[in-house]
């Protein structure tokens, strides 16, 4: 990072009060909480999987539902930032950096998510060493780490063209890469579930593109979250236009992802067979509180992004966030759905060591869910998102990726 | 010679549901506590005999169900380090457990739920010392196993335990390939059905019905 001094002094340095102890504080935090879940990362190694809820039946939990999320939310992010550069219009005033820098933490959090889902996460090099290229999950590793190298080129190059150096023809090319692959890599992480024909919920071929509407949705309200709250700790200086640019934005990709919504719905449920009770599921079943939040949170978004009145900053916010949660939910209702209604209409299926305690407890309580995280899973969960945390706090503290006047 | 198509008839209608194949499938290959390669399911209920309907329309219905050693298994093509392979020569699907990665890919992709499962633990037993045949592959922690077709038993020209363990002799073994062996023999007198042909996995199991 030789050239943070060059491209900071050429800012307009708005930001002498942030980065003091307030960050220091955040990132002994952050450090903290890696620290802890590494631990119980290895609990769950030693001890066995069996600490956790997920089972036969249920064989995926939070920590695919996690990763799947932060897909979503690194590729909306680097989608948001590379778009304008890539169709030569203006940007967004200058927040491409961060936006990148958060997708970049996203990534590496949801590779963290694969690594602790694994059982056997000494054996990852097998996956170069044997790899059935057949497999939806190889196609997403291999596209997940081009994408993470292409992101950290992409920052890089940026910051080398601010600083003066390199074309802007190669850093638009770079940008066009990028873009390509942020949709492809969401398209893929759908395919991992959408090309599973075992699981009705899943084998749909609109997942791939709902996949990216749900990234751009998360994406662009985590990077409007972030710089509204940077803007605010005096890290950054952004016009408000930009900010009702992007809010308006995120309203229209809320709006696609809810379309897509009903109109996978509406295949599933038309027919009245086995689908209906997926629709059933969903809207009315143990997976109708994730439905609900999800439907009206995203809906009461694109209220907020329409409507002049409302788009004030604390309601931006409010809405920003809850766009995430929605999606966050989105993805809940999928992978549980997944496994919710098994195939073989046999009762005795889903009894026995099929399933946890806990599973067995929710399902007997009136059809709930088939699986519900156990604190364990929370905990390493917490501890994968300290390292995002940690990544990002480090990049703002170390990084030049404040606005300059070459930035998109 | 041409390649095999391993796999069972298992007669739905000799079936009388005394769980001998789940038990001897469970001592022969040494499982692990909790852990069940082939299952004996009563369509009426959660519960071993449980009858179907109300009484006095009741009726009892039963169905053993284990890996399916689909022609075209949904669980080899999403494997990510191909340890989960069909064997050319025969058909069956197995599985490298020194290979498993254990990222349950499989387990997400069988239609079958429950045919495979993962070791959440380390395997434990009930007993102080081992059963069952000493050829079997040793079981491990974290990956996913299943039923083997009984592949030691194979390489010495043995039925796989749980058809020579059938007290009702519902279950036959053979290669469906040859038409003259004793299982396309009585596909050919016999009504059958596989499990859930519309997910297209082609099942070397033919129930018959």
């Amino acid at each position: 990072m030789t050239e943070t001094t060059s491209a900071a002094g050429s800012a307009k340095t708005p930001a002498a009060k942030f980065g003091g102890r307030g960050l220091n504080i955040g990132i002994i935090v952050a450090a903290v909480l890696t620290v802890i879940g590494l631990v119980l990362w290895g609990v769950q190694l030693s001890g066995g999987m069996v600490q956790t809820n997920m089972r036969n039946l249920d064989s995926w939990g939070l920590y695919i539902t996690c990763f799947m999320f932060l897909v979503g939310l690194s590729a909306g992010g680097l989608i948001i930032s590379s778009a304008p550069r890539v169709f030569g219009m203006e940007g967004f005033g200058g927040i491409s950096k961060i936006a990148v820098w958060t997708s970049i933490c996203c990534t590496v959090l949801a590779i963290g998510f694969v690594v602790v889902d694994l059982g056997q996460p000494l054996r990852l090099w097998e996956l170069f060493a044997y790899s059935n290229l057949g497999s939806p999950l190889m196609w997403d590793i291999i596209v997940l780490a081009t994408y993470l190298i292409l992101s950290i080129v992409y920052l890089w190059a940026t910051l080398r063209f601010e600083a003066g150096k390199g074309s802007a023809t190669s850093l638009r090319v770079i940008s066009v890469i990028a873009l390509v692959c942020a949709i492809l890599v969401h398209s893929v992480t759908a395919w991992i579930f959408g090309l599973q024909q075992g699981r009705e919920m899943w084998h749909t071929a609109l997942l791939g593109p709902w996949f990216v509407s749900s990234a751009l949705v998360c994406g662009v309200a985590l990077v409007l979250v972030v710089v509204i709250a940077l803007r605010r700790a005096g890290y950054l200086q952004l016009d408000q236009k930009n900010v009702v640019k992007m809010v308006k934005l995120l309203g229209v990709f809320v709006c696609v992802d809810l379309y897509f919504f009903g109109c996978d719905l509406l295949t599933e449920a038309f027919p009245a067979g086995s689908g209906a009770d997926i629709a059933a599921m969903l809207t009315t079943g143990p997976l109708a509180l994730f439905f609900w939040i999800e439907v009206v949170g995203c809906a009461v978004t694109a209220v907020i992004a329409f409507t002049p009145k409302l788009r004030t900053n604390p309601l931006i916010v409010v809405g920003a966030l809850l766009a995430i949660v929605g999606i966050f939910c989105k993805r809940v209702q999928l992978l549980v759905g997944g496994f919710q209604i098994p195939n073989l209409d046999l009762p005795a299926v889903v009894s026995g060591p099929a399933l946890t305690d806990a599973g067995a407890a929710l399902q007997s309580a009136g059809g709930a869910m088939v699986y519900f995280p156990s604190l364990l899973e929370f905990g390493v969960t917490l501890g994968v998102v300290g390292l995002g945390a940690l990544l990002l706090l480090l990049g703002l503290k170390f990084m030049p990726l404040k606005p300059v006047e070459k930035s998109h | 010679m041409a390649n095999q198509r391993l796999g069972m008839t298992i007669d739905t209608k000799r079936c009388i549901a005394c769980n001998s194949c789940a038990v001897a499938c469970k001592i022969e290959n040494n499982l692990p506590n909790n852990n069940w390669w082939n299952r004996v399911m009563t369509v009426g209920g959660d519960h071993l005999d449980a009858p179907e309907g109300t009484y006095p329309n009741v009726k009892m219905h039963n169905i053993t169900v284990a890996c399916q050693h689909c022609d075209n298994p949904a669980c080899v093509k999403v494997c990510p380090v191909g340890a989960t392979y069909k064997d050319e020569e025969t058909g069956v699907v197995r599985q490298d457990y020194d290979k498993c990665i254990g990222c349950r890919m499989c387990m997400a992709a069988c239609p079958y739920t429950g045919v495979r499962s993962f070791n959440w633990e380390e395997p434990a037993y009930h007993l102080d010392f081992s059963v069952g045949d000493p050829d079997v592959t040793t079981h491990q922690k974290h990956v996913v196993e299943k039923c083997t077709l009984c592949w030691h038993r194979l390489a010495k020209g043995l039925a796989p335990a749980c058809v020579e363990a059938c007290s009702a002799r519902a279950r036959h073994f053979g290669d469906f390939n040859d038409p003259d062996s004793e299982v396309s023999q009585l596909l050919s007198v016999r009504s059958y059905e596989q499990l859930l042909p519309s997910e297209g996995t082609d099942p070397s199991m033919y129930y018959l019905v």
